[in-house]
């Protein structure tokens, strides 16, 4: 009972990091099946046109096409903290009725009703607060997103990106199904707008330092190339040891960091505390002590909260991951 | 107190816990509702209330009852046919063999849905009625039929499907979320399509094992007495054996592993009853589906999160069971 109850935490806590990994569970040919459906029945052309006209519908995550709305939605519930904090960067942090325990921010976002998690939200407590919209994500369970569906609730479900450059479309796709194309266009434009700044800042650096992200817990977990967290590290002008991993998070052996010795480590920790004794740990691993970013001092915290949600909060992970890095190009700020 | 008037004391209390664990299930959930609440839907309904009270508190309290009923005459069954009060939808490995189908659906990610199963649920009930039929063969063999076989076949082949069941749990730890829901059991995505998917078979077996319930009183005697006696004992034994395994399988489909009702349950009302198969089978349905109402309604309560009911029914029918059998004594 004690044993099954921490698995169920650590698959929780899992599901809120690494809930991309849910996608899996899709199986290939019902992947292929979906990715064809919109293919097969939308003029692709006019799906990406940004002038489209209002009431056409929008496809999902799951491939599904969903009919915009002809009034902005007033009582949007949000199963994911990512898509909570993009709804309340587009301001309509007033209209959205629920959210799941994980959604901390804003900190306005924790006065909100709770639905449950993000693996178990509650379907009575979803129907109970009488959305016209429901914004789900793939680590929500598809079992339990499809019976919200069958209650007869809206439902978009959405997925998080590879890259950063995926950012500004789930951006764009939230407002779409919100009726806020104009702020959403905005929003998309900024994240843009500071993404090409970092781009620019970084043009013809002389060299990319090897990094190393330890996301603090128990074991080496790391991001591999499939992570957005490889993006990340990639524009912040750096080069992630694990990228040749073709997963999105990988447990790393010790020994191929020693091999790796990257010029500087970042932890993923979501208090000073957890990043101190994140850092402490790593450097009385027999061996790490002598890797370059210990010796150097080269290992800094990262905001897990920031880091892990796929929202506008990665941009400024990248600012301070490109700085760190590269602090001859940001005015030698830490 | 004479047996009968002990019967009908019986029943009527069955009855009534019954109808008042629906009363209770609809009024108890996450969302706060009181009796007015109920009232005042029943006078005049509107949207939330009515999926809140119907879709999703109803469908799920009608169909942990009927998955309860289901369990336990399964139980009742196949007590009566292996003679033995060890019996249940496990020996027979319906139980592990549906949960193998359902874990190895959860791990290749197919959640699609068909004929009111989900994708899990529809796998789950095919591999369970294949295992058993793959059970029934294999000890046909080998110059007839024995009890004894089927027992150990069953036992052999059950242990075999949780050993592939936790190979699987082990190389795709990321699907444990879905694989815990199917080997404890809930009633979570109960919906209305599923109760009404499996409504006419439970139905159908129950009054099948009413009807038959004297041909197992005989071959409570022996095979061959009852054979002497008159009774069609193969043929009686093959329809009681596929009728539990389709109880059993049904069962699983919809809400994963239930342990302990359909040991338990018969155990209880053969204690309160006594032996008699044709009132043991129909209170028999009746008291798992009370029981696995109360089960399930302290599954979605005890707790904020929802805990799996598979805890709960041996948590409670434990104890319960050694009272009665001690005081009994």
């Amino acid at each position: 009972m004690k044993l099954g109850r921490a698995r169920r935490e650590r698959a929780v806590r899992q599901g809120r990091r690494k809930g991309d990994m849910y996608r899996r569970r899709v199986s290939p040919f019902l992947a292929v099946f979906l990715s064809a459906v919109p293919m097969l029945f939308s003029p692709s052309p006019a799906a990406h046109d940004p002038a489209r006209v209002a009431g056409q519908a929008v496809t999902d995550a799951l491939g599904r096409a969903f009919p915009r709305p002809a009034r902005p939605p007033e009582r949007i519930v949000s199963m994911a903290p990512n898509i909570t904090e993009i709804l309340f960067a587009l301001g309509l942090g007033g209209r959205v009725a629920g959210v799941t325990r994980f959604c901390d921010y804003p900190p306005e976002a924790r006065r909100l009703p709770r639905i449950g998690g993000l693996v178990d939200p509650n379907v009575e407590v979803v129907r109970s607060l009488d959305p016209d919209l429901v914004i789900a994500f793939r680590g929500n369970p598809l079992r339990l997103v499809e019976r919200v569906r069958r209650l007869g609730l809206p439902v978009f479900v959405l997925d998080i990106g590879r890259g950063l450059d995926e950012l500004a479309a789930l951006v764009t796709k939230i407002g779409q199904v919100t009726a806020a194309e104009a702020r959403a266009e905005a929003l998309a434009a900024a994240l843009a707008a500071r993404l090409a700044a970092v781009d620019a800042a970084l043009r013809g650096v002389a060299s990319r330092p090897k990094v190393f992200v330890l996301l603090y817990g128990q074991g080496l977990w790391t991001c591999g190339g499939e992570s957005y967290v490889n993006d990340l590290v990639a524009r912040a002008g750096g080069a992630n040891v694990a990228a040749a991993l073709p997963k999105k998070w990988a447990l790393y052996k010790r020994e191929r960091i020693i091999r790796d010795d990257p010029d500087v480590i970042f932890i993923l920790a979501r208090s000073a505390a957890d990043f101190a004794a994140g850092r402490d740990r790593l450097a009385r691993m027999p061996g790490i002590s002598a890797v370059t970013a210990v010796r150097t001092g080269r290992i800094y915290e990262i905001d897990e909260d920031a880091a892990s949600r796929f929202g506008p909060r990665l941009v400024d992970v990248l600012d301070r991951m490109a700085a760190l890095l590269h602090p001859d190009r940001f005015g030698g700020r830490p | 107190m004479s047996r009968r008037g002990g019967r009908r004391l019986f029943w009527a209390a069955c009855l009534l816990l019954c109808l008042a664990g629906f009363l209770l299930s609809l009024l108890v959930g996450p969302v706060r509702t009181t009796p007015a609440d109920l009232v005042a839907f029943v006078k005049s309904p509107d949207r939330v209330h009515a999926a809140i009270f119907l879709d999703l508190r109803l469908a799920r309290a009608v169909l942990a009852f009927l998955v309860g009923a289901a369990l336990a005459l399964a139980g009742a069954i196949l007590q009566g046919y292996f003679r033995n009060p060890m019996a249940d939808p496990f020996v027979v490995g319906v139980s592990s063999g549906a949960a193998l189908g359902a874990v190895a659906a959860a791990a290749l990610g197919f959640e699609a849905a068909a004929f009111g199963f989900s994708g899990p649920g529809l796998l789950a009930f095919l591999s369970g009625l294949g295992i058993v039929s793959l059970v029934y063969a294999l000890s046909l063999r080998r110059g007839g039929f024995k009890v004894e076989t089927l027992l150990l076949t069953g036992i052999a082949a059950g242990a075999l499907a949780s050993a592939l069941t936790s190979f699987l749990l082990f190389m795709r730890s990321d699907s444990y979320d879905q694989a815990v829901f199917w080997l404890l059991g809930s009633f979570q995505l109960a919906e209305w399509g599923q109760a009404a998917t499996i409504a006419p078979w439970v139905a159908l077996c129950l009054a099948a094992s009413v009807w038959l319930a004297r041909d197992m009183d005989l071959l409570a005697l022996g095979d061959e007495t009852a054979q002497a006696l008159g009774s069609p004992v193969r043929r009686v034994r093959k329809a009681f054996l596929a009728m539990s395994a389709l109880l059993a399988a049904l069962a699983v489909a919809v809400s994963g592993i239930i342990g302990f009702v359909g040991l338990v349950v018969p155990h209880w009302v053969r204690l309160l009853i006594g032996p008699a198969h044709r009132p043991l089978f129909a209170a028999s349905a009746l008291a798992g589906g009370t029981f696995l109402l109360y089960c399930d309604l302290a599954a979605r309560t005890i707790l904020p999160a929802e805990l799996p009911i598979g805890v709960i029914t041996a948590a409670v029918g434990a104890p319960f069971f050694l009272y009665l059998l001690h005081k009994k004594r």
